[in-house]
């Protein structure tokens, strides 16, 4: 009975789940319709795009993509470039966060601003600069070069100092009391504390790496050593808008596959970082 | 010490990447990625399109000049971020492909080798080049680069509503306007008879072909598009009277004006429209629809070059080139890379399937090029065909400020005085910054 009555509560009204339904189908037709038209010849389109609505499709594109030897290689240096970034982000903003929340040293605060500045600062106006300096140490084409200019996240440390910060200091002083040592306390009593917080970090970050085209695309200029967005515009011919519809729309469901796939996993991570629920 | 330990180790496994060459011949290039179709061919005649030829070109060579040790890397088009990046970094390559018009942003700044030495190691003199190819990559009396093709504007024509409207002659070809006049009566007649546009129009998202159209047509009324290479002149009387035309064709529902690339190359497949104008590398596609039959242009498709409407018989033209980034090298690294001109320059007909046309004169005039379909009506290109002036810089980004402009001015959207005095601003505005 109070089973019934808790489904009644959280049953959607008729109106409401009607507006839902319309907003997730304009939501999925984009998607339904990359999914058909990746499944169509390509020349089965040049004329004609609504030719993607009618069989006979074909997996041909999908063929194309695993056709080219280097594809898998492109998606190896992407899941290499996006898992480092993401692991040497959650541990430097870690780091970063537990000294300005929980430690007492000079200069913390305007420390603490200084790197909140980089919030402002737009990663083009410092690309030349960048650049050059990874070419001096000669760390284009190498995996260090792709990972290294994402571990500088202003963001990443202002949100783990924040997370941090909102953590009771009677956790810390019972532990010194204890005799533990700092790392001993962050390790130990902080660090599986900011679970929550770790996850929606690692979550956008991998995101953010595995979509990432700019600075791949200047560093990473042997073909081998390309991320898969690159790889993949590198690989379309020109005016492939027209003549290569039904591979383009390949490539980008190809691409998009395993950012689906970390949705699947980390789902509830995201809703609850897109909800704000993870800072509380 | 232990961020100089992460350093050192990062520093450690940035010299032990993959990316590491050797000194074998580094060729980088655009139009695609077709392995999963030619991996290994060097069967050029069986290649089709331009990924296909280009691919199965330069498999062809490495075998045919295995010391070479080529190795080559396929950019995302058009590829001159990277290649700016990589002479940054000064890694680039040894050729690379380049629009003609971009040359000059390159050889300006002394990024790029001149190519004579590697041409006459080749045993290529310049003279065989067709005028066209060679203009275009000329800068400052010297060539930047291997011409490779000419490409430009084309009328590609639906026969078979030019026939419906009453436009093609007694020998089968369509009957083209002579002046602009004769432009805007053929379109209406067209229009009336058919029912369709005359004109299929891409002015949505494409400033190339908008400028295309402007460039041509004052270079034809003897009007130079430049005063000097640092200072542009659209608002002319010539440019208007080109920018009124195109405007009136619009007006009149002679042209379409809401199609954008894509758009506008199904429109004219579908057989919605008369004219597609657009460049050279459109044949092979269209070429394919007049093969099959059920298709709108079955055996109803011809190509032409941009008509005469004004005095003069010119057309603004690009091309393609392989260009020599300038770094120290090796006499064996020299001989290749002059091995793979006299390759390439031995193969220009092969590249000429592809819709563009030929850089090297013989082929042009040869036998083979002109029993390829339509080819014999687009030859003149070559001769006929003009670059901008060779000491004006960042043409790619002066087309796009142009091309939107004229669009602009085209579909009613700026008044024409507007427009083109606008364009003249920003084009100058823009020259000042770069010199």
């Amino acid at each position: 009975m109070a089973a019934d009555a808790v489904a009644a509560r959280t049953r959607l009204p008729l109106p409401a789940l009607i507006g839902v339904l319309v907003g997730a189908a304009i939501m999925l037709t984009p998607l339904v319709w990359t999914i058909l038209l990746s499944i169509k010849a390509n020349a089965a389109l040049v004329g004609n795009s609504s030719a993607a609505l009618s069989p006979p499709w074909t997996l041909q594109n999908y063929a194309a993509i695993f056709g080219n030897g280097q594809t898998m290689r492109w998606l190896v240096n992407s899941l290499i470039v996006s898992t480092g970034t993401t692991i040497g982000v959650l541990i430097l903003t870690s780091l970063a966060g537990y000294g300005f929340a929980r430690l007492d040293f000079p200069g913390r605060r305007p420390l603490f601003l200084f790197v909140l500045m980089g919030l402002a600062i737009p990663g083009q106006a410092v690309i030349l600069s960048q650049h050059q300096l990874f070419a001096w140490a000669n760390l284009h084409n190498s995996y260090p070069g792709l990972i290294l200019p994402g571990l500088t996240t202003s963001f990443g440390v202002f949100f783990m100092t924040q997370y941090m910060r909102a953590i009771p200091r009677e956790l810390d002083e019972a532990a010194l009391l204890d005799g533990a040592s700092h790392w001993r306390i962050f390790t130990r009593i902080i660090l599986p504390l900011t679970r929550p917080a770790q996850s929606t970090l690692a979550v956008f970050t991998f995101l953010g790496s595995w979509n990432d085209y700019w600075w791949p695309l200047i560093s990473a200029t042997r073909s081998e050593m390309y991320t898969l967005t690159v790889g993949l515009a590198a690989a379309q011919m020109n005016y492939a808008q027209t003549s290569g519809l039904g591979y383009l729309m390949a490539q980008a469901v190809f691409a998009s596959l395993p950012i689906f796939i970390v949705y699947l996993i980390f789902q509830k991570q995201i809703i609850a970082a897109m909800a704000g629920t993870a800072l509380k | 010490m232990r961020r100089a330990l992460v350093l050192g180790a990062a520093l450690a496994l940035g010299s032990c990447s993959p990316g590491e060459r050797g000194q074998g011949l580094y060729i980088q290039r655009f139009f695609g990625e077709c392995t999963s179709d030619y991996g290994t061919a060097t069967d050029v005649a069986k290649a089709e399109g331009e990924c296909g030829i280009i691919t199965t070109l330069i498999n062809a060579f490495e075998r045919a000049h295995p010391e070479a040790r080529v190795s080559q890397n396929v950019v995302a088009w058009p590829g001159y971020s990277q290649l700016t990046a990589q002479m940054a970094a000064r890694q680039p390559p040894d050729l690379v492909t380049m629009h003609s018009g971009v040359i000059p942003d390159y050889a300006g700044k002394g990024l790029l080798e001149p190519v004579e030495p590697y041409l006459a190691a080749a045993g290529l003199s310049p003279g065989i080049f067709t005028p066209a190819a060679r203009q275009g990559v000329t800068w400052k009396g010297r060539m930047y680069g291997l011409p490779w093709d000419t490409h430009g504007g084309l009328w590609h024509i639906n026969l078979g509503l030019f026939r419906k409207a009453g436009l093609v002659g007694a020998d089968g070809n369509p009957i083209l306007p002579r002046s602009p006049e004769e432009l805007l009566s053929q379109g209406r007649q067209f229009r009336e008879r058919t029912g369709k546009p005359y004109l299929i129009q891409s002015l949505v998202g494409d400033p190339a072909g908008a400028a295309r159209i402007l460039y041509t047509y004052m270079m034809t009324q003897g009007a130079p598009v430049f005063s000097d290479p640092k200072h542009i002149r659209l608002d002319t009387p010539e440019g208007r009277r080109v920018a009124e035309l195109f405007r009136d064709v619009t007006r009149e529902g002679i042209g379409t004006s809401n199609m954008d690339t894509p758009a506008a190359i199904a429109a004219f497949m579908n057989g919605e429209g008369g004219v597609y104008p657009t460049g050279t590398w459109m044949i092979g596609q269209f070429e394919t629809e007049e093969k099959t039959r059920g298709r709108p242009l079955f055996q109803s498709y011809s190509v032409q070059p941009f008509p005469q409407l004004y005095g003069r018989n010119l057309m603004f033209v690009s091309g393609h080139a392989w260009v020599v980034p300038k770094r120290a090298r090796t006499p064996a690294e020299r001989q290749a890379i002059a091995d793979y001109f006299r390759f390439m320059a031995a193969r220009n007909g092969d590249w000429a399937r592809t819709g563009h046309l030929p850089s090297v004169q013989a082929v042009i005039d040869g036998r083979q090029f002109l029993s390829l379909p339509h080819r014999r009506d687009i030859a003149v290109v070559a001769r006929i065909g003009r670059a901008l002036p060779d000491g004006v810089l960042r043409q790619n980004a002066i087309e796009g400020l142009v091309g939107e402009e004229m669009a602009a001015a085209i579909t009613g959207q700026k008044p024409i005085a507007k427009a083109l005095s606008d364009a003249d601003r920003r084009v100058n505005e823009f020259l000042d910054e770069v010199q």
